[in-house]
């Protein structure tokens, strides 16, 4: 068969495939600028003109009726903030001088490698997270959280200087998480670390505090954390003396938490180094 | 089966051609449908808010968080998504009255809907996502996110709970709290 007969055959065919992709664009066009818009509109009492013309975007969509109005005073659980400025000091610190820091002020407590001179009364800093150490040291300071030793200890230090010393708490023995999981005493708790608990809207530990999770930036790494600071903070979040978390993350989460299953917890992010 | 004439080519063509017709047709009813019987339609209240400060702004502050009825008697429900939880966790809502719910989100996109209302809209950070719903059904209602938002997505789900409206008791403060179930 020759080219000429295909065309002749293909005419048609041609004729009629244009005529259904403009019939499906008129109809669309119908239906998104006409028939929603206008039964839309007279459903919220705007008149069809109007409701084509914002269909189309010629006139402004919102506020189709007065905004809600909020007269709250803004009471911030916290006021750290993650600018673009604040995370970049983090990440490049001044390591000489978050040296000096820890070791002059905090290493009485902390310890000069970050680890906790007394178990039962001061936390580790080693392998924390710089963006979990400037976090709570800023919130000492602005009195976000509440603490008779940290709170005068910070005072006099400035957000770079914070910032340097949390880098520096966090460069040393990084990558603990890379060790061995000790598996938990009990299996209830093995997946409430793990796979969280729907009905009880818990989520896993480790969807924030696994520090790969893609999680809240400013998330504590739990690992090798003494067990009774651990099981103490969950119970201050609990209780709500401690209330620095935003948006309640860790407090809605320490409320559905029984004490047992707490003390749980704790050994077991304890055990974990 | 290998086509043989050209009528046979012309068949299937027009076969296929009805098929692809037939599936935009049934697409756009469904969405007239579902904008005129279901009233579900995009948003179009365009509103920014900076999410590396929605805790520090007065509207989403943790205290004013939840259903507020203002001095003209409208009711507003604030709601933060956050990974991987609403806060509130529980909001009341009045039945039978127009809510408005704005929602924000400080980390990532977040989807919620409320089941068995018009309610749907994604939460995105950086625009706060504004829904005008009247509630006909009393009791709890399930909130999921339904935009996958990481790790813990599966067991972020929150309650709407709609009373009858002379349930509906906001303290002096136009503030009205869920009572623990
Ligand atoms: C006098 C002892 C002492 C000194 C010095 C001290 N701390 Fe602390 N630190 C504590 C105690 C006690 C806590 C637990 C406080 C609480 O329960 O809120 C703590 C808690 C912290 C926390 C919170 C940890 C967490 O994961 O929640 C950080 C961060 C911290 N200290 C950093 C520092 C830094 C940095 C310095 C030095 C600038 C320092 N501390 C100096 C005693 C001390
Ligand atoms: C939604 C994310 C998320 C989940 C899920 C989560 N946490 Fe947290 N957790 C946080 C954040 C964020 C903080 C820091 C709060 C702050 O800013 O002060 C925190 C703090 C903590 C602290 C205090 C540690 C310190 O160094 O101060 C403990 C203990 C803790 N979480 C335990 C747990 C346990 C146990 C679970 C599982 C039952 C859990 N978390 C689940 C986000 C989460
Ligand atoms: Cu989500």
């Amino acid at each position: 068969m020759s080219e000429d007969v295909f065309r002749e055959i293909d005419r048609p065919w041609r004729l009629w495939a244009s005529a259904i992709v403009v019939g499906v664009l008129a109809f669309g066009c119908l239906s998104g600028f006409v028939i929603l818009p206008v039964i839309q509109g007279y459903q919220a009492g705007i008149d069809p003109y109007t409701a084509i013309c914002r269909s189309l975007g010629i006139l402004p969509g919102s506020p189709a009726a007065r905004q809600p109005v909020s007269t709250a005073p803004a009471a911030p659980v916290s006021q750290v903030s993650w600018g673009p400025s604040l995370i970049a000091r983090l990440n490049k610190p001044d390591a000489a001088r978050g040296q000096e820091i820890a070791a002059s002020v905090c290493a009485a407590c902390h310890g000069e490698k970050g680890l906790t001179a007394d178990p039962a009364q001061f936390p580790n800093m080693a392998g924390q997270s710089a963006f979990a150490i400037y976090k709570q040291l800023h919130d000492y300071k602005s009195g976000a959280r509440a603490n008779e030793i940290m709170q005068p200890v910070v005072a006099d230090l400035t957000d770079e200087q914070m910032a340097d010393v949390a880098a520096h708490f966090a460069a040393l023995q990084q990558a603990r998480w890379e060790q061995t999981w000790v598996r938990a005493a009990s299996p209830q708790v093995e997946t409430i670390v793990r796979t969280g608990d729907s009905a009880r809207g818990l989520p896993a530990c480790e969807s924030c505090h696994n520090p790969r999770s893609g999680g809240p930036i400013e998330t504590p790494v739990l690992f090798a954390q003494t067990k009774e600071y651990l099981a103490l903070q969950m119970q201050a979040f609990k209780s709500g003396s401690r209330k620095n978390d935003l948006y309640r993350r860790m407090r809605s989460i320490s409320e559905k938490l029984t004490d047992s299953e707490i003390d749980q917890l704790a050994q077991y992010y304890f055990e974990q180094r | 089966m290998a086509a043989r004439t050209e009528h046979e080519v012309l068949a299937t063509e027009l076969r296929w051609t009805i098929a692809v017709v037939a599936s935009v047709a049934l697409i756009s009813l469904a969405i007239l449908w579902a904008g005129l019987v279901h009233f579900i339609n995009p948003p179009s209240n365009l509103e920014t808010i900076d999410p590396t400060k929605v805790h520090l702004s007065p509207e989403f502050t943790e205290a004013n968080l939840g259903t507020r009825v203002d001095e003209g008697g409208r009711v507003t429900t604030r709601i933060v998504t956050a990974q991987f939880a609403f806060i509130p966790p529980c909001v009341v809502v009045p039945a039978d009255e127009p809510v408005t719910l704005r929602l924000v989100s400080p980390d990532v996109i977040h989807g919620v809907l409320v089941t068995g209302t018009n309610v749907n809209t994604m939460v995105v950070p950086g625009y706060v996502s504004q829904v005008h719903t009247v509630f006909q059904k009393t009791g709890d209602l399930l909130m999921p996110c339904h935009e996958y938002c990481g790790i813990g997505h599966s067991q972020m789900w929150s309650t709407v709970r709609v009373v009858p409206k002379a349930e509906f008791k906001p303290g002096p403060d136009g503030r009205a709290l869920c009572e623990k179930p």
